[in-house]
This record gives C-alpha cells, sequence and structure tokens, in this order.
C-alpha cells in the first residue's frame, strides 16, 4: 500500500508540463461531475416551481444549466443572441483575473524563495489605502485631464508597491534577523492592517460625503483608462491596460526568475538554503528582498483595485490576498502559470455571479461548487509541491543503497 | 488490474455524463414566474432576526400573493453593493431590484441613471432619481417610544422572566452598529424618550462599528450590564444585537429589539426581550413589489413611514408584555399620540 502511494507521488513529481496540464484538466472534469450529482441531489430537498419529476422526488436544479451558466455566463453567454465582447460579465472575469494575477504572483515570489508569505491580504490592504491616499492629495498640484492620468496613476501604483514593499519587508526582516517564522507573523500582520487602515481612514481619509467607511474618491481622470474602440465600456470596472500590465508584470517575474542572478539566487535560497550560502548568497538579505518584492506585488494589487475597481478604498477590501495563496498553490508557484489559475478563478468568481441571477441555484452551494474545482485542480499540484521533498529524500537513500547489495528492497 | 480501472472509469463517466444528458428536460430555469424581483440585503445578511430578515418577509409575503419570484444577494461589504446592484440590472429580467439599507446609497447613485429602465427601490435612504422609490421610517419616533417605556421601568422595581431591574440606579443602555447618521438618530430617539420618561436617568451608549459582530454586541452590553449597572439595553446593530440579549440572559437584565418582533423572532431570548421598537421593513418591500405589479410604480417619491403611518412601533415583548404594568403602557400610549399629534417634538440627531 505505501509503495503503491510512494508510486503515485513519484508519478506526480516527475510528470511534465503536458501531463501536469492534462491531470489539471481531468481534475475538472472530475469536479464538474461530482458538483453535477451534489447539485442534482441537492434539488431532490429544495422546492420549486418547476422541476424534474423522478421517482416520486421533485429535483429543483439543473446541473447542466449551473455549468453552462457558470462558465459560459462568466463569459457573458456567448452562445446567445445579442452578445458582445466587451460586456460586464466578461469585464468582471478579467478584473478578477487581473488583480489575482498580483496577489498570486506576490505569494508565489515568496515561495520560491522558501518562505509562505500568507500576508499578501495585508500589503495589498495597506498598499490600497496608500495609493487612494497619494492619488487623492497628489491631484490637488497635479494639472488634470491626460496630463493628470499619466503622472497619477505610475505614482500611485509607485505608492501601493512601495507601502506594500515595506509592510512586507517587515516579517522579512523578522524572519532573518530574529528568527521569526513568517506564517506567524505574516498572518498577525494582516489582522494589524486591517486595524491600522480602519484607524487611519477615519482619522483623517474618511469621505465627509459618505456614510460607508471609504476614502475620497480619487479625480476620474487617475483611474486606469480604458482602451478606446477596442476596450471595455467606463462602467465596466475592467481596463485591458490594467491586464496587460498584469501579464507584463507576470512575464518579468517569470524572466527575473530564469534570466537574472537575483532570481538564481533566489530560486536556489528557496531550494537548498544551505547550498545558497555555501555559494555566497546573504540569506538574511535574501530573505528581506524577496518579502519586500512579495510585498510590492501585493501592493500593487492593492493599487489596481483602488484605481480600477472602484476609485477609491473601502474598508472591508475583498480576500484576494488569500486568493492569491490558492491561485499560486494551482500554478505550481510558477509565474506564468499564475495567469491561467488567475483566469480560472476569474471564471469562477463571475461564473457564481451569473448562477445567482440565471438559476435558483442558492449561493452557499454555488460556493461549494467552485470550492470543489479548486480543490480538485490544486490537489494533484499540491501533492506535487510537497512529494518533492518527500521523494527527493527517498531518491537519495535508493542512490545509497545501490552502491551496495540487495537494492531497493531495504524499506 | 490498471486495464479495468480504466475500463470502469470510462463506463461511469460515460454513464454519467449519458445520465445527465438524458435528465435535462431544460428545468431548474428561472422566468417562469411573471414577475422577478431581485433582492440586494445589507451586510449584516440574512438570519439577523431583524433588518434584512424583515426584508425577506416582504418579498416572500409578496411572492405568496403574486405570480413572483426572486433572487437574492448577500454582500459581505460594502465593495460588493455595487457589483451586486448590477448583476441583477446588467440581465435587464428583473421587474424590481430592492437595495435593503443605506449603505447602498453610493452604489444606487451611480447605478440608477446607468439602467433608466431598471425600477429600484431602496430602503432607509433617498436617491433622488426618477427610477428609484425611497422608503424612509420615522426611528427617532419609534425609539422614543422605547426610550420612553425604559426610562419608566428602570426607575421601578420590576422583575419578569429572566431579568430584573436595579432599583437604585437608573442608567440604561444603547449598542449601536455602524456609528453613522441614521443609527445616531435611534440614539437620539431613544435618549429623548428616556429623559422624557425621567430627568435623572442616564443614558449609556457603544458603538460596536459592525453589524454582524455578535460577540462584540455581546461585549458591550455586558460592560454596560456589569460596570456601568445598566438594567435595561436598547440595540439597532442586526445581528450585533444578538450578543446584546445574550449579555442580559447572563446577567439577569433586559434588552429591547429592533426593527422585527425580536421576541418572536429571536424565541430563546423571549424571557429578556421587553419590547421591540419594530420597523417594518417588510410593508416597504411589500409595497414597493405591490405597486410593480399594479404597474403603479411611482419612482423618484419618498414614502415616510412613521409612528402614524405604523411604519415604526412599539411592540411589547411577547413572554414579558404581559407583566408590564398597566400605567406604564398607558404613559407610553400617550406619548405615542403625543408625538403624531405634535405635542412632542423628536430630536433625529444627537
Amino acid at each position: 500500500m505505501r509503495e503503491r502511494l510512494e508510486r503515485l507521488l513519484d508519478r506526480l513529481v516527475r510528470a511534465s508540463v503536458l501531463e501536469r496540464i492534462a491531470i489539471s484538466v481531468a481534475a475538472l472534469f472530475a469536479a464538474v461531475l461530482v458538483g453535477g450529482v451534489l447539485v442534482f441531489v441537492s434539488g431532490g430537498f429544495a422546492s420549486c416551481r418547476s422541476g424534474l419529476d423522478l421517482a416520486g422526488w421533485t429535483f429543483c436544479y439543473n446541473p447542466m444549466q449551473v455549468y453552462y451558466e457558470l462558465f459560459l455566463g462568466a463569459l457573458g453567454h456567448p452562445l446567445e443572441g445579442g452578445w458582445e465582447l466587451t460586456n460586464y460579465s466578461l469585464a468582471t472575469t478579467l478584473q478578477q483575473t487581473t488583480l489575482l494575477i498580483f496577489a498570486g504572483l506576490s505569494v508565489a515570489v515568496a515561495f520560491r524563495a522558501g518562505l509562505l508569505n500568507i500576508g499578501t491580504q495585508g500589503q495589498l490592504v495597506v498598499g490600497g489605502l496608500a495609493t487612494a491616499v497619494t492619488v487623492v492629495y497628489a491631484a490637488a498640484v497635479v494639472p488634470d485631464g491626460f496630463v493628470g492620468t499619466v503622472v497619477l496613476i505610475p505614482i500611485g501604483v509607485l505608492a501601493g508597491a512601495l507601502v506594500g514593499g515595506f509592510y512586507g519587508a517587515i516579517p522579512g526582516v523578522l524572519k532573518a534577523y530574529a528568527d521569526a517564522n513568517e506564517v506567524i507573523t505574516t498572518i498577525m500582520l494582516n489582522f494589524v492592517a486591517a486595524g491600522v487602515t480602519s484607524t487611519v481612514l477615519s482619522w483623517q481619509f474618511q469621505d465627509p460625503n459618505s456614510n460607508n467607511p471609504q476614502t475620497a474618491p480619487v479625480p476620474e481622470y487617475a483611474e486606469i483608462p480604458n482602451l478606446p474602440v477596442v476596450g471595455f465600456g467606463a462602467r465596466a470596472d475592467f481596463s485591458l491596460l490594467a491586464l496587460a500590465f498584469a501579464v507584463a508584470l507576470m512575464i518579468g517575474i517569470a524572466w527575473l526568475f530564469a534570466r537574472t542572478s537575483f532570481g538564481y539566487e533566489l530560486r536556489t535560497s528557496g531550494v537548498q538554503p544551505e547550498a545558497a550560502a555555501y555559494g555566497g548568497v546573504d540569506d538574511r538579505r535574501m530573505t528581506v528582498a524577496s518579502m519586500t518584492l512579495s510585498g510590492a506585488l501585493g501592493g500593487i494589487g492593492g493599487a489596481f483595485w483602488v484605481l480600477m475597481v472602484h476609485g477609491r478604498w473601502l474598508e472591508n477590501v475583498p480576500s484576494l490576498g488569500f486568493d492569491g495563496i490558492a491561485v499560486s498553490v494551482l500554478a505550481g508557484n510558477n509565474p506564468l502559470g499564475v495567469g491561467g489559475a488567475a483566469f480560472l478563478f476569474g471564471v469562477l468568481r463571475s461564473g457564481e455571479r451569473a448562477i445567482g441571477t440565471g438559476t435558483g441555484v442558492p449561493p452557499e452551494l454555488v460556493v461549494i461548487l467552485t470550492g470543489l474545482i479548486i480543490l480538485f485542480v490544486a490537489m494533484p499540484e499540491f501533492f506535487r509541491l510537497f512529494g518533492r521533498r518527500f521523494i527527493r529524500t527517498e531518491t537519495r537513500r535508493v542512490a545509497r543503497t545501490d552502491g551496495g547489495e540487495g537494492g531497493e528492497g531495504d524499506e | 488490474m490498471g486495464q479495468n480501472r480504466r475500463r470502469f472509469l470510462e463506463g461511469a463517466s460515460a454513464m454519467g455524463l449519458a445520465g445527465i444528458a438524458g435528465c435535462v428536460g431544460g428545468f431548474g430555469a428561472e422566468g417562469d414566474a411573471e414577475y422577478q424581483v431581485g433582492m440586494v440585503y445589507a451586510t449584516g445578511g440574512l438570519g439577523d432576526d431583524s433588518f434584512n430578515d424583515m426584508a425577506q418577509q416582504g418579498v416572500t409575503d409578496a411572492r405568496d400573493e403574486f405570480d413572483l419570484a426572486f433572487d437574492e444577494t448577500e454582500p459581505g461589504s460594502e465593495g460588493e453593493f455595487d457589483g451586486a446592484q448590477r448583476d441583477y440590472a446588467e440581465s435587464g429580467e428583473y421587474d424590481l431590484i430592492c437595495c435593503i439599507g443605506y449603505a447602498q446609497t453610493d452604489a444606487l447613485s451611480g447605478n440608477a441613471p446607468e439602467y433608466p429602465e431598471q425600477n429600484f427601490m431602496i430602503i432607509d435612504s433617498v436617491v433622488e432619481e426618477e427610477n428609484v422609490r425611497n422608503y424612509v421610517f420615522g426611528e427617532p419616533e419609534g425609539s422614543f417610544q422605547v426610550g420612553h417605556l425604559a426610562g419608566l421601568l428602570t426607575d421601578q422595581e420590576f422583575a419578569a422572566g429572566a431579568g430584573e431591574t436595579n432599583p437604585e440606579e437608573s442608567v440604561v443602555g444603547f449598542v449601536g452598529g455602524t456609528e453613522s447618521q441614521l443609527i445616531e438618530s435611534f440614539q437620539a430617539g431613544f435618549e429623548a424618550g428616556v429623559e422624557y420618561a425621567n430627568e435623572d436617568a442616564e443614558v449609556v451608549s457603544s458603538y460596536v462599528g459592525d453589524f454582524n459582530d455578535t460577540a462584540g454586541g455581546q461585549e458591550a452590553a455586558r460592560t454596560m450590564y456589569q460596570d456601568q449597572n445598566a438594567d435595561i439595553v436598547f440595540h439597532a446593530a442586526g445581528r450585533t444585537g444578538i450578543g446584546v440579549f445574550q449579555a442580559a440572559q447572563d446577567e439577569g437584565r433586559f434588552a429591547i429589539g429592533v426593527d422585527d418582533d425580536q421576541s418572536l423572532s429571536n424565541e430563546d431570548y423571549a424571557d429578556v426581550i421587553l419590547a421591540s421598537m419594530v420597523k417594518r421593513v417588510d410593508t416597504a418591500v411589500y409595497s414597493a413589489i405591490e405597486s410593480v405589479v399594479n404597474d403603479n410604480f411611482a419612482g423618484g417619491e419618498t414614502v415616510t413611514l412613521g409612528l402614524e403611518e405604523e411604519g415604526v412601533a412599539n411592540v411589547y415583548g411577547d413572554e414579558l408584555g404581559d407583566e408590564i404594568p398597566q400605567e406604564i403602557k398607558d404613559q407610553v400610549a400617550e406619548s405615542r399620540q403625543a408625538i403624531i399629534d405634535g405635542d412632542i417634538d423628536v430630536p433625529s440627531e444627537l
């Protein structure tokens, strides 16, 4: 039994990219099947006007329809008449994709350096507030119109990145110089971020014209602009430029990992810290640097949440940072994979809404369905990530025994 | 072995797919009712046994009456209101979108002009657009009523159910959700009512900062009961207020509910709930839907439901109501009439 498990794990760890994609697709189908049965059966316990009568039971929910809404609703129902590419549902999907790319990259960078950054959420929260406040105040001195757009947006994103980076550097420093476990500190700093931003907001930056806890809005020209003609409408809360920036950043990080000495040192520290230190990597500086970079990416996520989605910072930031962890795991912590994983999450988020308006299935069940998909698709990657450690020690032992007699049979 | 398993998997998945495909007869789709209503609840969410549940009561009443189906969203934070309203408006299938709670004002101000053909209604706020019908309540008047009751009772030696008053101290408390104009108007009315009953009585107040923080509500109320010697605590805090009831039960004191008759909706705490400041959110939702069904939906108007319209009222607790002395009830009834006649001026701001 144990041997079979090991073989399976070994098989997973050694899977090629193509095989891994095939496994993910198979897992997606398996999740759809299991979820479909779940939806159908729970429909038997609901009451509705028109259901399917089967053996004395009335089944209310149609699994086919639910998945139709989940996947095609997220794209704005391309098979139905009157479909436009720049529809609101697709804008929601891509908006979530864009934001999750930033969050996913943030987690992936830390993970590749051997650090578990659970604090992307907090870094995103403080970064977003910094962006909103900076832009609101800078708008007073910067001319409006096109110049304002060109000046304010980079300033805002930079502010988010700086403050997010600083906030990420704190657990990095604590880890490097005080040996504080970064998982604990980053989790705790999420709470600190929520509390501090809330206090700072009510102390100084609360929008006096609103009862909701939020900052004053940034000027319209400081929001991420939409592309004319091919872009989405002004009220879509999504801009292709933002997505393009996210993708560029993704490629940039991939390039950083693959082609620069910093990226090499970062990856080495993640795989084998002792070897990296032996090779001349200052592990303390590397810990701080990678956490700072991770935090800055989270902060940029917050900046785009502010400048693209709401045009202001609001208390109770959605849990993009936590979703980023799942995105990163799903992508196997590969920067380029983050894009695909973020898109899957975007489809699920937008599809959830489409199910809500298009079918009678209760939202709780929808969350279970999307959760199942994430679980099924992420699990092989998850086991792969953790199996890698396990299998490596295993092969080493095998190699050692190979020198003697008997070979593998010593377990 | 592997061969068998693969064959089984193939067979099972083929059967599963065929089975599902065979079962699909286009059932489960919506749109079979004549009218569609979209409900966007306040952040406390359903199950608060007060504000949101009252709104849901209104729409279910309407469903029982008319050929109607409804969808619901429970946004978790203020940032989600905009998207939630737009999901409904964008689909174009809804005859009315009900926005429950003042926190949706900003989002609706943006969305209403975007979708001029879409009917909206909002509770507790005014959005001046042609396609929005506004419903506001006379919260200060209703709160004055329960304040009057609390002010009269705190002075007396009164024991009923699981609670008793402390006759030596005349202190009553108020627990609010977030510190906003609307919730402060509850407090203002309540304080005025207490003062009207008893000039020496003290009112202590606290804002938890959340409508969904039961533990926070319990903590705030416990402080009032234990450290500040409060007898009776009135809450305007949605689900947070359930914590106030828990604290009242633990401490053997009284509480006053809000929005719904909470001695009925929270039976477990009926032995400490003296009364509830009922706010007929259900009536507002129902009448908005009714006007859509009757094709006389008047957008751009504001409907005020005060004491006179019975939009707000002091409703005695189901279990404790009978034990409250009649002369106190008479005085509260008198002040009600005096407010309606305009003899008492109830402040709406602190």
